[in-house]
């Protein structure tokens, strides 16, 4: 497939429950190397729409393409090229992070002696390797989820789906995955992000989308955005901060 | 404000009900339709047992209820307190690591539960309405005793219920003590399965149950019911229940002091320790497939083994079964005991049938959905599902056969075979419906709870409904051999069968696949769903 296609071109993508649009009309383009940003307040689609990319979710309308394919016509071989890290925990509780690592690997496809020493490598990495025989049940949260981007990178991916990765885990494991996902932008991967967390995104982003009510109401580069006057976090608010109702709460 | 003791009650009941409304909502439709006509077909049978039950106790005289009548409620009694340890499922219990952080009463708490003891034995609540309503209608029965009698009846086997339970949550959360008390229940009920094999003795069944000495609550509770021996019935009953009451309240207090946390501390280590033990034995075993099934089918087979829940069911498969079923080796002669290895083997495969058939995704709960973002067709994950458990249903068979060995059951390898192949036919034929039946009713599972939270009536559903279904063509090949005599007819029909059921998995698997793929959406939400202020699973 050309490198050319864009790493995720998705098209009046709507998604709705029982009355209510999630995501209404969404066309996005992510060009490949990217590391993109996608914003929004809690309920606005973020997450659905992470989940029909990786096809957890079926679109009710609208297209998608992922690295130049179809989804979910070629859902599979999509699959092989994409790391994800959705918003809840995916991990199996009983394995210990290493057997789950090799696990994650042999379903991408890798042979199980490459999957076992890239899943001690990761460990390593992601500061996982101090009890190997520790069931992912006795984890803490952040430690789930730094095991969860291991799994994510472990097979090269040419694209990132990240649900709030860095959520829970402690400024040391956050600045370790941001300079490993830099890294692979880097190295011509997309990422494609969705954090609640602007300062992080405005440092690390090259481009940001701001989703709002299921609709998408800005797609700009970070560098437009710092043309003007405005911050992330400014613009952000404009656009989708509503009336504040704290001053009627007397009881407060 | 400050909001009184039933309003905080009222609260988490209003919460359960709302988090039972929308777990209903999460499976498929299909899914839902079958449970609910289960849930149908099953009480409507116990609602026809009550009523059985009420006609008698309308017709009855007072001679043959002094008789009757304590019989019918030491198996209420029994079915209570022993079907949720014999089916593995203790009933919906309080979360209270959701509740405790919240200003509620341990009074409060202890309502909760008490009433949730009625979960776990829905199907004796409506025989012992029946029988109370019969007695009503008896003109040899004073109208006042029949309620208030059973009424207390039930207070004491709901508080009885409560301290058992608690009890056993509590032995069943500690690492070894586990095992210990599974083989003590063992052990108990084996206790009546001998007095059924060897009769029991005159004496204790004139102890147990007689009029003339209401001892025991359920004695006490018959001759309450009927009107005779006022007093000291009544007072018998209340004695009872004072204690049941104290031995609860003693328990539920325990339980709530419990550190769970430290249990599970002391568990890490154990855990970390099998890991170590299984990590060397299970890579050979996979190794006899390729990835991507090799490496489902590994993940499957470790974590179950590390699962409390899987391995107190494993355990119970071999131990339980072998107990329960031990009169056959006395009463049926040769022949009853050449099929006792295929009995023990068939109860093990429906003990098992909720974790390795029924569910195949409930322990997995929200990391199922690993199966639908990595690139692995959905049908391979159904076999690897499906391959592991057959590697286990192979080992319980195998164990079982070690148990026989050890009691000295006769074993050939006529015997041998026939234990080995009917089990596989019964393993196919639940593997095609449990493909269905994962795909279409998921519910998520929690691999630290030893015991179900459902119902035991739901476990006997499976038992009693769906299994013989699963039977039949074991059945016919039994026939078979009985019409032709020969152990050749046998083995010819169970052929037949095995062909049956390889295609009835080649018909029923895609359709899963096909299901899992269109409702993914449903079926990912459902095995993700948090539980409420009250566990049922």
């Amino acid at each position: 497939m050309s490198e050319s296609t864009p790493a995720i071109a998705v098209s009046g993508l709507r998604k709705v429950y029982g009355t209510k649009a999630a995501v209404d009309g969404l066309t996005l383009t992510v060009p490949r190397g990217c590391f993109f940003g996608f914003l929004g307040p809690n309920g606005a689609g973020k997450t659905t729409t992470i989940r029909m990319l990786i096809g957890l979710a079926p679109p009710t309308a609208g297209s998608i393409e992922i690295l130049g394919r179809s989804m979910p016509r070629d859902a599979i071989e999509i699959k092989k090229r994409i790391g994800i890290v959705p918003d809840d925990s995916v991990l199996f509780d009983r394995l210990t992070g290493a057997e789950f690592l090799e696990f994650a690997g042999r379903m991408y496809g890798l042979v199980r002696a490459v999957a076992r020493e890239r899943s001690g490598e990761l460990l390593a990495l992601f500061d996982l390797d101090g009890e190997p025989r520790k069931l992912i049940a006795d984890y803490s949260k952040g430690m789930r989820k730094r095991l969860t981007m291991a799994a994510a990178v472990i097979h090269r991916p040419e694209l990132f789906l990240l649900d709030e990765p860095f959520e829970g885990v402690d400024a040391v494991g956050a600045r370790m995955m941001k300079d490993l996902l830099t890294a692979q932008v880097r190295n011509g991967a997309t990422v494609f992000l969705t954090s609640h967390v602007l300062e992080v995104v405005e440092r690390l982003c090259d481009s940001v989308a701001i989703i709002n009510e299921g609709r998408l109401v800005l797609e700009r580069s970070i560098a437009e955005l710092h043309a003007g006057s405005e911050t992330l976090e400014d613009t952000f608010v404009r656009l989708v901060g509503g009336e504040r109702l704290m001053e009627k709460l007397e009881w407060l | 404000m400050a909001v009184g003791e039933s309003s905080r009650i009222r609260a988490i009941l209003r919460a359960q009900w709302k988090s039972f409304l929308a777990q209903r909502h999460a499976g498929g439709r299909a899914g839902r339709a079958i449970a609910a006509l289960m849930w149908v077909v099953w009480y409507g049978l116990w609602a026809l047992v009550g009523a059985s039950a009420g006609v008698f106790a309308a017709s009855a005289s007072p001679g043959m209820l002094s008789i009757a009548l304590p019989w019918l409620l030491l198996g209420v009694a029994a079915f209570w307190q022993l079907a949720p340890i014999l089916t593995a499922n203790l009933g919906a219990a309080i979360h209270l690591k959701k509740l405790l952080i919240y200003p509620v009463s341990e009074r409060d708490l202890f309502g909760v539960e008490v009433m949730l003891r009625a979960t776990a034995a829905l199907e004796v609540l409506l025989v012992l309405a029946g029988i109370a309503l019969g007695l009503l209608r008896n003109s040899a029965v004073p109208r006042w005793a029949p309620v208030p009698a059973l009424l207390l009846y039930t207070c004491f086997n709901l508080l009885l219920a409560v301290g058992t339970r608690s009890l056993l949550e509590r032995l069943l959360a500690m690492k070894r003590i586990r095992e210990v008390v599974v083989l003590f229940i063992v052990f108990c009920v084996a206790i009546p399965q001998f007095m059924a094999a060897m009769g029991m003795p005159a004496g204790l069944r004139t102890f147990l149950l007689t009029r003339s000495q209401p001892v025991f609550p359920w004695a006490a509770a018959a001759q309450l019911a009927a009107g005779a021996r006022v007093l000291t019935s009544a007072l018998s009953l209340l004695a009872w229940t004072a204690l049941a009451l104290a031995f609860s309240q003693w328990q539920f207090r325990r339980s709530l002091r419990f550190d769970a946390a430290a249990a599970h501390a002391s568990g890490a280590s154990s855990r970390a320790g099998l890991a170590r033990r299984t990590g060397l034995i299970i890579p050979l075993v996979s190794s006899l497939f390729r990835d991507p099934l090799a490496a489902i089918i590994e993940k499957d087979l470790r974590a179950l083994v590390r699962a409390p829940r899987f391995r107190v069911i494993f355990i119970m498969g071999f131990t339980f079964g072998a107990v329960v079923w031990w009169p056959m080796l006395y009463q049926g002669g040769a022949r009853s005991a050449a099929v006792y290895p295929v009995v023990v083997s068939g109860y093990a495969l429906v003990l098992l049938a909720d974790l390795v058939f029924w569910n195949h995704f409930g322990f997995d709960r929200a990391g199922a959905q690993l199966y639908f973002t990595m690139p692995v067709p959905f049908r391979d994950v159904l076999r690897a599902k499906n391959l592991a458990a057959g590697i286990f249903v192979a080992i319980e068979v195998t164990v079982v056969m070690l148990v026989c060995l050890i009691i000295r059951v006769p074993l050939g390898p006529g015997i041998i075979l026939e234990t080995y192949w009917v089990a596989f036919v019964l393993a196919i034929y639940s593997m095609s419906a449990g493909n269905l039946s994962s795909v279409y009713h998921p519910r998520p599972m929690d691999p630290e709870h030893s015991w179900g939270r459902a119902s035991a009536g739901r476990s006997q559903v499976y038992l009693l409904l769906v299994f013989p279904l699963f039977l039949i063509p074991i059945g016919l090949a039994y026939l078979a051999a009985y019409a032709f005599a020969s152990r050749t007819a046998f083995f010819l029909v169970l052929a037949f069968d095995t062909l049956a059921g390889a295609v009835l998995y080649r018909i029923a698997t895609p359709s899963a696949v096909a299901a899992a793929e269109r409702g993914r959406e449903q079926f990912l939400g459902a095995l993700g769903q948090s539980s409420g202020p009250i566990v049922t699973e």
